[in-house]
């Protein structure tokens, strides 16, 4: 650091300089001991508070909206269209394009929003990608849109689940169902499903590492992972790992991350489960409606080929007291 | 990454070579290609490097400039990287081609750099809450030969480690207030320690096997490759920052492989890197080979 001299004004002699005109903040220090970290190995690997709904815009065929915990999502997938430029490089396979915009209120940081969503479009399209049978749309592009209402950390997970819900919802092919989740680490405590404040305390408040100058021999490793994975044959569709981490820690957080995943896909599977029930049974009340007016006008016919079209004619006429009959 | 037209013929061969650890131009899976660094060609940067990688070339530029920091880190200077996908390198970069590219690029070696433990912000930082130093990383792709993202890390290394600071003192004025002077004279300069600057290995996954330092034609025939950043740090291999890229998944176990050959290589890499740079470093008076840059 720079070693300051100090040089006195003869002008205002026996003015008091400031000796130390900056101080570190302590914020970063009392706001960890303040959260309620949990243990140095977490206990049980699961997810947290999620509502997951399939279908709730009729203005699109395929979207989707997640809660995770305090984290709300809103994704929309709009069926293929063409490409109006077509290039060399797309021609065996579709295009896939995701966008991530967050909602004005979503975050209370405003000015890291363009970086963030930049960032967050480009994740979440390496993570669509495996997931999506291209090779059925080829030269079409698929949008899908994701609308952050509001931001409390695991972003970028619960932006990928709430796509992978939108595009089965749309009927779009995929191999798999995808599931994310995001583990954390810091000074030693594993923060599973980290909250936003968890996040920022990794990348805004870096001043924890005075700890490293100290003692430069132990590194404080930190770190953030977040995992998209599809389960049946156990594939990694998108690992993004952040931060300072040694192997060893990486390997466990990936395997916390596939854990909690696997949980998430049986929440998943069960939503789409109930919503494909919701369909049939709309059908078969549609089908019974239907059944119903057909009944009724089977016996329009019937009668009418008792009775003859004269007959029933004139029995549904009332005689006009106005025109005498001559 | 760049476009390759290759049929399927050509593919099988290229897989059938990496099933048998005999690649396409007779490397094995874990060989790089032949690499040319040369530091210091720019002399209006503060640093400067081009790294060749057979048909890979990049030119990195620093550049320095006194900037504010950052409230919440006030004891940190900046980095900002920007890379440029120029037209020369493949007609398909004109205009906005290369767009896509470059921000990838950038975010990955953003995501590298982030962690104060991989890259050592603290020296960039002049007077706490009021002055450091800010570092502008310009890229330059020449030409597309395939494994961008290890040719640009270690063209970023060597260009951070040729990166002369001038000498700035401080006097403290009234109520505080402090004035810098920075020195005139070139040779009058610090450093920047490249211990623990990490760097990018890309392990490409092609049939059952795993392999660095994928070719062009090796990229298309790859359906996903692993990112690995390496950063080393009294002797210990860390990650700073991976991710998979490419448009395919792969399995646990395939990416525990990435991991080892990643970080078996990236370690082997950087004291390579490290000790070259160092003996370009004591070349001095007649010794001192000539400077040729793109004259070879």
């Amino acid at each position: 650091m720079l070693a300051v001299n100090q040089t006195k004004n003869t002008l205002l002699d026996g003015a008091s300089i400031e000796e130390e005109p900056y101080t570190t903040p302590q914020e970063s220090e009392d706001f960890f001991e303040s959260l309620d970290k949990p243990s140095r190995e977490p206990t049980q690997l699961a997810p947290r508070n999620t509502f997951i709904r399939a279908g709730v815009l009729t203005t699109v065929r395929g979207s989707a909206y997640m809660e995770y915990g305090n984290t709300k999502v809103l994704a929309i997938v709009a069926p293929p269209k063409e490409l109006i430029r077509a290039s060399a490089r797309r021609m065996n396979m579709g295009v896939l394009n995701c966008y991530v915009n967050f909602a004005a209120f979503s975050t209370g940081d405003l000015d890291s929003v363009p970086e963030r969503e930049r960032h967050l479009s480009s994740m979440l399209t390496k993570a669509m990608e495996p997931v999506v049978c291209r090779t059925e749309f080829l030269n079409f592009q698929l949008d899908i849109r994701v609308l952050i209402l509001d931001d409390d950390g695991c972003l970028l997970s619960t932006a990928i689940n709430c796509c992978g819900v939108a595009l089965v919802e749309c009927g779009i092919s995929t191999y798999d169902l995808i599931t994310a989740s995001t583990a954390c680490i810091y000074r030693d405590h594993v923060f599973l499903n980290p909250s936003a404040k968890v996040e920022e305390l990794l990348w805004k408040h870096r001043n924890s590492s005075t700890d490293s100058t100290t003692s430069p021999s132990s590194a404080q490793e930190h770190g953030l992972i977040i995992t998209a994975s599809m389960d049946t044959f156990e594939q990694i569709a998108q690992c993004q790992q952040c931060g300072y981490l040694s192997p060893a820690t990486y390997v466990k957080l990936l395997d916390y991350t596939l854990a909690i995943n696997k949980s998430l896909r049986e929440l998943v599977k069960g939503v789409l489960t109930k919503r494909v029930k919701e369909q049939h049974e709309l059908d078969l009340r549609e089908k019974a409606e239907t059944a119903l007016e057909d009944q009724r006008l089977e016996e329009i016919i019937e009668k009418l080929k008792k009775q003859g079209p004269e007959e029933f004619i004139q029995s549904n006429i009332r005689e006009d007291p106005y025109v005498k009959r001559q | 990454m760049a476009y390759v037209a290759l049929s399927e013929a050509e593919k099988t061969y290229i897989l059938h070579g990496v099933e048998d650890d005999f690649r396409c131009d007779g490397r094995s899976r874990r060989d790089y290609r032949p690499m040319d660094l040369e530091t210091g060609l720019v002399s209006n940067a503060s640093g400067s490097a081009r790294l060749r990688l057979a048909n890979t070339d990049i030119l990195v530029g620093v550049k320095t400039e006194i900037d504010v920091p950052n409230p919440l880190t006030p004891e940190f200077g900046k980095l900002e990287f920007f890379v440029d996908c120029s037209a020369n390198a493949t007609p398909e970069f004109e205009g906005r081609g290369g767009s896509d590219l470059a921000q990838e690029l950038i975010l990955s070696l953003q995501n590298a750099y982030e962690s104060p433990l991989a890259f050592n912000y603290r020296t960039l930082c002049l007077i706490p809450g009021q002055q450091c130093w800010k570092l502008y990383i310009d890229i330059l792709i020449l030409e597309c030969g395939g494994n961008l993202h290890d040719a640009v890390s270690l063209a970023a290394k060597a260009a951070l480690f040729n990166t002369k600071l001038p000498r700035v003192t401080a006097t403290m004025l009234d109520a505080g207030i402090t004035d810098l002077i920075i020195s005139d004279n070139p040779y009058d300069c610090t450093r920047i320690g490249i211990e623990t600057v990490p760097l990018l290995v890309t392990v490409c996954k092609i049939g059952d096997y795993v392999l660095v330092d994928p070719s062009a034609e090796e990229e298309v025939c790859s359906t996903v490759s692993m990112v690995v950043s390496v950063s080393m740090r009294n002797g210990q291999a860390f990650l700073s920052g991976t991710h998979l890229t490419g448009g395919g998944a792969m399995h646990r176990d395939t990416m525990r492989n990435c991991l080892e050959l990643g970080l078996a290589i990236g370690e082997h890499l950087d004291r390579l890197l490290t000790k070259m740079l160092n003996l370009e470093q004591q070349r001095v008076g007649l010794k001192r080979p000539q400077i040729v840059g793109f004259l070879k």
